[in-house]
């Protein structure tokens, strides 16, 4: 190796990093080479010489502040997150309607929708044709809200999208395929009951609900199969 | 020692257990003072920088990548904190005006005073340095950095490092000989 190749290796030399090969062929050149031998000896005794500045410990204050900002950052995290669930608890009365498991969420939510859908079928008779399905409307759109704030309030951020979707839905176009929905249900309610032979109508109500990709219409889909 | 490595442990900080952050203050705060007490020669200064950085963890610490090594993340935001408080004390003393300001010591015997000399004489050599030299000599010195990771500090070459390596204790050394009157090495 050339004396510039020798040297390239003196850092590597230094800290040790060198295998046991390289290292003997340094030694080997500077044995021969004291212009190389020269700047090692003067570069490994400031190397070594730097052992003299101590390590020095900080003072406690070090430690004590610290602390003080971790237990500082600490509090203001807790806070963050204890905020946002409050808001989400401070749905009002229908908070304490909703039970904290999903799993009973989505029963809950999908047993109203069936019990809404047959108290309006078997109620029907006695009701003006009008009144009917402004009741069955406002029925429908409590079931909805439901559904809705117990979508929202899903740890999963698909499900809260879900629940989003579905409050938009309500709010916004649904409107009217609301009103349709209810004027099918009105002029055959046997749509949703597989025993009555509607099929056209039945398919329709069962797509548009299979449409909500939502588990809690799954769960209701269900069950209206079986009513 | 604790079994979790550092950089499982900044995931976890970085992951919202800021509480996790003191086992890794706990591991490297002694190391990180003398990182700073011997780039600007000033305890309080040191103490302060530490704190600082930790602060800086803290603040950031959402923005740690889980494939980066911990101790080069840390010496990074350790670097920023330094220039930063460079700028802000621009107009101050020279650097290696400011060495260690050494307490000012009982009657020692010789052999203690010769060595506070040497410390003195070396403060001021590294003080004399340019920045990144210092930089450079400290972290493969003193702190314990792999070449290959101060390169990956600076975002340079390992041949880099490597150079300048070679060069900072070469001008270290002549700085050093010139202030001890070409007495001592
Ligand atoms: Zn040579």
């Amino acid at each position: 190796m050339k004396c510039n190749q020798i040297k390239e290796k003196f850092s590597d030399f230094l800290t040790g990093e060198l295998d046991k090969n390289v290292r003997e062929k340094i030694q080997e050149h500077i044995t021969v080479c004291s212009s190389c031998r020269e700047e090692l000896e003067n570069l490994s005794a400031i190397w070594t010489k730097l052992e003299v500045l101590p390590e020095e410990q900080p003072s406690d204050k070090v430690r004590t502040r610290f602390y003080a900002v971790l237990d500082q950052y600490k509090q203001n995290q807790d806070r963050k997150t204890v905020r946002p669930r409050k808001e989400r608890f401070s749905i009002g009365w229908f908070r304490h309607w909703i039970p904290a498991r999903p799993a009973f969420q989505f029963s809950i939510a999908a047993l109203l929708l069936v019990v809404g859908l047959a108290g309006g079928y078997f109620l029907r008779p006695g009701w003006q044709r009008k009144g009917e399905i402004v009741q069955l409307r406002q029925e429908v759109h409590q079931l909805s809200r439901i559904t809705a704030v117990s979508l929202l309030q899903q740890e999963s951020l698909s499900e809260q999208m879900g629940g989003i979707r579905w409050s938009s839905r309500l709010s916004q176009e649904n409107r009217a395929s609301l009103a349709d929905f209810l004027r099918t249900l009105n002029l055959d309610i046997s749509a949703i009951s597989p025993s009555r032979n509607n099929s056209i109508a039945q398919s329709e109500f069962m797509q548009s609900l299979s449409e909500q990709a939502s588990p809690v219409v799954e769960i209701a889909l269900t069950f209206v199969k079986h009513f | 020692m604790d079994k979790t490595n550092d950089n499982e442990l900044m995931e976890q900080v970085s992951a919202g257990k800021v509480e996790k952050l003191a086992i890794l203050f706990e591991k490297h705060h002694v190391r990180l003072y003398n990182f700073f007490l011997r780039l600007t020669g000033r305890r309080n200064i040191s103490e302060d920088l530490v704190q600082e950085v930790f602060i800086r963890i803290l603040k950031y610490s959402s923005t740690y990548q889980a494939r980066s090594k911990f101790l080069v993340w840390l010496y990074s935001i350790a670097r920023n904190t330094h220039v930063d408080h460079l700028r802000k004390r621009k107009d101050e003393v020279p650097l290696d005006k400011q060495w260690y300001e050494m307490e000012s010591t009982e009657p020692s015997p010789a052999e203690k005073a010769e060595k506070s000399q040497e410390v003195v004489w070396l403060g001021h050599a590294l003080g004399k340095l340019p920045l990144k030299k210092r930089e450079v000599l400290i972290l493969s010195r003193y702190q314990g950095l792999k070449y290959k990771e101060i390169a990956e500090l600076f975002g340079c070459q390992i041949g880099t490092v490597k150079v300048l390596v070679h060069r900072a204790i070469k001008e270290l050394g002549k700085v050093y000989f010139e202030l001890s009157g070409g007495t001592a090495l």
